[in-house]
């Protein structure tokens, strides 16, 4: 029976068998390409992606940019496309209707059916989707770089990449992580996005969410998990390490502040794009496609700046219906630390707000950096001292990216030669 | 009043005991269950500043309204200036320097 996606549809993997990818790209012309694009393509291939089977073609950028639709009706809100310079496509020879091999690294990834060739105007694209054409944006300046023409059309990967350590057991596809939800025996499933190493306001917005998505469900057993879903994408220097986000999640379950049946972390590849609102909405697309039932959306929800209202993310998801998304959004308000309360506790319960102290994961990171040690109730010693961990074992000795980390670092993953 | 910016200058084992040396422990202020920190005002022009002069600093614009993230030698220095003048605002001091 077939596992239905994001908008409906069944997810289906369009992956090659090792035998006939060999046969298939023989011939075809060799396109490198740049870790962003191989990542959109393991995700297009794998199905976190559902119902894309490509790149975008340009009546599907425009309807996404314009509607927040493809073209079939489907919720999407980032345009995932293919981009080359006029001097690659005359050098290459491409035209629509070829079929070319992307390959990263020196190794095939994928065979691309081009569909379509296109130019679009980016500062209309950035306007679309991220409300500002202001190049600080760190959307708005990727969609200005990207090249003068944008390639849609099909792509089928041709060899299943090799997910490096840390992260192997992290990495779930979206047929996987049903799996693994089935076995755990959860009905409902709560999902954090994260690209943060935890605090205990995470902590509490996972738990709080938890709580919510349970709902009416029995409790003889535990029937609702939260799947924390780390992004890993592009670093920028002062960022934590991918590495500490990845088990800095996963030690709060072994260190017991989640119990073994309620927790599950994972990975997805993406670059975070910062939209905000539409991020939000992308993010609700990727988990479901998960076949994770709802998602918490906090303050500010991968936002940057102050590009959009704090709640933007929370008010979106009233232009949907259930038919549009089939996932529940969980919105949450903050979690801050009161001192007359003595706990972190939530702004839709505390009334001490003259009182309150917020945290964020910065001001840790600030605090780490002063060479200080956060209190466990603001911060797990097992995540600090794990942070710690992971500077001298991954880190080159720092938590924090460095130049020196983005150069030496084991890569998140390869592709095989075939 | 015009509104201030923070910067949290957290105070580990080793600058505590420099503040007690100097008599100044009670510029201090206790934070997040316990957190001794020293919350260093600026303005909205010294804040700009910090961050053109430090791209590697944060303005946390979303949640705490503070300046995070200065490199450590920085705000190592900032703390020294705390001390020498006795005073938390030295903020306009430290940008001539």
């Amino acid at each position: 029976m077939s596992e239905i996606g994001h908008g409906g549809k069944p997810i289906v993997e369009r992956i090659l068998d090792p035998g006939k990818a060999k046969e298939r790209i023989k011939g075809l012309k060799e396109i490198p390409v740049r870790e962003q694009i191989a990542v959109e393509v393991i995700d297009i291939a794998y199905g976190f992606f559902s119902p894309l089977e490509g790149f975008m073609k340009k009546a599907d950028v425009e309807s996404v940019c314009k509607k927040m639709r493809l073209t079939d009706g489907t919720v999407w809100s980032i345009p995932i496309v293919f981009d080359l310079s006029d001097k690659e496509i005359s050098d290459y020879g491409i035209k629509t209707g070829d079929e070319v091999l992307l390959t990263y690294q020196g190794a095939p990834i994928a065979v691309f059916e081009i569909e379509d060739i296109y130019d679009y105007n980016k500062q209309e694209m950035a306007k679309d989707v991220y409300g500002t054409t202001e190049e600080k944006h760190p959307g708005v300046k990727r969609t200005y770089q990207y090249k003068d023409k944008f390639l849609g059309g099909k792509i089928t990967m041709v060899s299943k990449p090799i997910i490096n350590e840390p992260f192997t057991p992290f990495f779930l596809t979206p047929l996987e992580m049903r799996k693994k939800i089935k076995e755990k025996g959860w009905i409902r499933t709560v999902a954090h996005q994260t690209r943060n190493v935890p605090h205990t306001g995470h902590e509490w917005l996972m738990k709080g969410s938890w709580l919510s998505a349970y709902g009416e469900l029995p409790v003889e057993k535990m029937v609702v998990g939260v799947v924390v879903n780390a992004i890993i994408g592009e670093k920028r220097p002062g960022d934590y390490i991918d590495e500490a986000i990845v088990l800095c999640h996963d030690v709060l379950r072994k260190a017991g502040y989640f119990r073994e049946d309620v927790h599950l972390t994972s990975i997805s590849l993406w670059d975070m794009r910062y939209a905000g609102p539409r991020e939000a909405v992308f993010h609700a697309a990727l988990r479901a496609n998960l076949g994770i039932t709802h998602h918490m959306f906090g303050r500010d929800h991968a936002g940057v700046g102050t590009y959009y209202d704090p709640y933007d993310a929370h008010r979106i998801f009233d232009k949907f219906s259930e038919k549009d998304l089939n996932i529940k959004p969980v919105r949450v308000l903050e979690w801050w630390y009161c001192p007359v309360c003595a706990e972190v506790t939530y702004m839709g319960l505390c009334a001490h707000k003259d009182k309150i102290q917020n945290f964020s994961g910065t001001l840790i990171r600030s605090i780490i950096q002063d060479g200080v040690k956060p209190p466990r109730l603001i911060f797990r010693p097992e995540v600090f001292d794990l942070i710690l961990e992971c500077a001298e074992k991954y880190g080159q000795g720092d938590a924090f990216v460095t130049q020196k980390y983005l150069e030496n670092r084991n890569p998140v993953f390869t592709f095989p030669k075939l | 009043m015009a509104e201030t910016f923070p910067i949290n200058v957290w105070i580990n084992e080793e600058r505590y005991a420099k503040l007690q040396a100097a008599g100044l422990a009670d510029l201090c202020q206790e934070m997040l269950a316990g957190l001794k920190v020293l919350r260093v005002p600026t303005t909205a022009e010294q804040r700009d500043e910090l961050l053109k002069r430090y791209p590697m600093a944060k303005f946390d614009s979303a949640t705490t309204k503070s300046i995070e993230l200065l490199p450590k030698a920085v705000k190592d220095q900032i703390f020294d200036l705390i001390v020498e003048k006795k005073k938390v605002d030295v903020i306009a001091e430290f940008l001539k320097k």
